[in-house]
């Protein structure tokens, strides 16, 4: 039982590190905005928050495979 | 420009965090494991560390026992996925440390590094709310003065507020005039303290040369008060001979100067404060009846804290962060120090519970952020009303008993038998109370 939550809570762990990236790529993004960066920092950070979301959904689909298994 | 290095095993995360950073103003060093971070504590001075939780070869907190143990000491903000470890730290580090909760924004990390942290933010949405912007408590007698504050704040009627000594008169005086949204100051002045022959001077004002001293004219109070609030504190306190001016601008709501001749109009709503009770009122020549009729149209009886128990903790919440914000600390509550404050008589209210309050800050260490309460609150005030409150009406006679008989243990550390002696008891009556009683344990 214990190791399940153990393996519940690290695909949560998991999932936050895309969650993460994508929160601070979007930061990035409102300074090329507000032109404080140079653009082309923009375009690789949406591609990077598309990966991440990718990330994002792999995770949440572990977590449900995970507890329909339970 | 701080020096700041970034303790986190997510590559990405780590490289856009760095490009903030430096845009934010500051040097930036990575490093991806507590090895390196070992590494770079050791040969570079760091001003702040932001620490991810789980790393690939252990956990952040064992950065900091390194820290702590090479005597660094930077500071410290963990990166972490759950807000759980908010509690943990709160006991395990010092004030050095704080938390972010990922995913992170920009301004966490301008917050945190400018040391203006989203925890003291939160602490600030916790606070308990300021009734008229002064007054805390949410407790049924609390609910009711605020009921007859809004209801009195809309009359222009005199008020006098009745209670103890510390229970926050002025600052019920206060919130009376902060409700009537008058743009006029509300002016305070004490009776008592003012002399006997400065007393017509202080409420009316003089005019140049007057009397010896009066090197100029003088508004007095009623005219100072304008359409506001004039708040006459222990006013029963005034020489009785002096009230019968006091009357006069009252009931006609006209002041003479001293040594004037024009009659000036005044308009102000006059709040007055006793520590005196009802009955003390009108057994004792203290305020004359006429006068009291004309302060006391609508009188208010403001609750002791002994009345509201339950407000003690939001009180001290308060203070607390009041005394936090003057001296830029970040001390906080535990439950069990509540729970001890709360349990305190505080015959002194208010006054004495927030002097105590301040003194256990000050007493505090500042390298922990939890207060340290003294063993007990003993104030020269206290005594007294102690003792003289250990029997009221409506006690049993069985629930005294009780009481007696612990009293009375504890006074001898338990010896049985010298307190039966004490009790004028037998030892063995002693035990079979003991034994009725059934909650006493040996």
């Amino acid at each position: 039982m214990n190791q399940e939550k153990n393996d519940i809570n690290q695909l949560i762990h998991d999932t936050r590190a895309p969650l993460n990236r994508i929160s601070m790529q979007a930061e990035l993004i409102k300074m090329v905005l507000d032109n404080d960066m140079p653009k082309d920092k923009a375009i690789a950070a949406v591609n990077k928050i598309i990966d991440a979301c990718q990330d994002c959904s792999k995770y949440l689909q572990d977590i449900a495979e995970f507890s329909h298994d339970d | 420009m701080l020096q700041v290095l970034l303790v986190d095993d997510d590559a990405e995360f780590t490289e856009v965090a760095c490009q903030i950073i430096e845009f934010i103003g500051h040097d930036v060093y990575v490093a991806s494991t507590l090895k390196e971070a070992e590494e770079w504590l050791t040969n570079q001075q760091f001003d702040h560390v932001l620490l991810d939780f789980m790393l690939p070869d252990g956990s952040g907190l064992h950065l900091i026992d390194f820290l702590q143990k090479n005597n660094l000491s930077p500071y410290i903000t963990l990166i972490t996925g759950h807000p759980s470890v908010k509690g943990m730290l709160a006991g395990l580090c010092g004030p050095k440390v704080n938390y972010i909760v990922k995913p992170l924004q920009r301004e966490d990390i301008e917050a945190t590094l400018n040391r203006k942290t989203k925890q003291s933010k939160k602490t600030n949405s916790k606070m308990p709310t300021l009734h008229f912007g002064c007054l805390v408590g949410e407790s049924k007698p609390m609910q009711e003065l605020y009921t007859m504050i809004e209801r009195v704040a809309k009359t222009s009627a005199n008020v006098m507020l009745m209670g103890e000594s510390g229970v926050g008169k002025e600052v019920v005086a206060n919130a009376i005039h902060a409700s009537t949204g008058a743009t006029d100051p509300i002016v305070a002045t004490n009776c008592g303290a003012i002399s006997k022959d400065l007393i017509s001077s202080e409420l009316f004002g003089h005019e140049k040369g007057a009397f010896t001293g009066a090197v100029a004219r003088k508004d007095g109070v009623f005219v100072r008060a304008g359409h506001g609030t004039l708040f006459l504190d222990e006013i029963t306190e005034m020489p009785i001979d002096m009230q019968p001016n006091l009357l006069r601008a009252l009931e006609n709501k006209r002041v003479t100067p001293v040594g004037g001749t024009q009659e000036i109009k005044v308009n102000c709503r006059v709040v007055s404060a006793t520590n005196r009770t009802m009955a003390e009122l009108a057994e004792g020549k203290v305020i004359r009846e006429d006068v009291y009729y004309r302060l006391a149209v609508f009188p208010i009886s403001i609750p002791s804290l002994s009345e509201r128990k339950e407000d003690i903790p939001l009180l001290a919440e308060v203070f607390l962060q009041q005394l936090n914000d003057e001296n830029d600390a970040e001390f906080i509550w535990t439950t069990a120090q509540l729970d001890i404050l709360k349990n305190n008589p505080w015959p002194g209210n208010v006054r004495e519970l927030r002097h105590a309050i301040h003194r256990a800050f000050i007493m505090s260490d500042p390298t922990t952020k939890v207060m340290q309460l003294p063993s007990s609150f003993i104030s020269p005030f206290a005594s007294n009303t102690n003792n003289s409150s250990a029997i009221s009406a409506g006690q049993t006679i069985e629930g005294l008993e009780k009481e007696l008989i612990r009293v009375t243990l504890n006074k001898v550390d338990g010896n049985k038998t010298q307190a039966a002696e004490m009790l004028g008891i037998s030892t063995k009556t002693l035990y079979n109370r003991l034994h009725a009683y059934g909650d006493f344990t040996d």
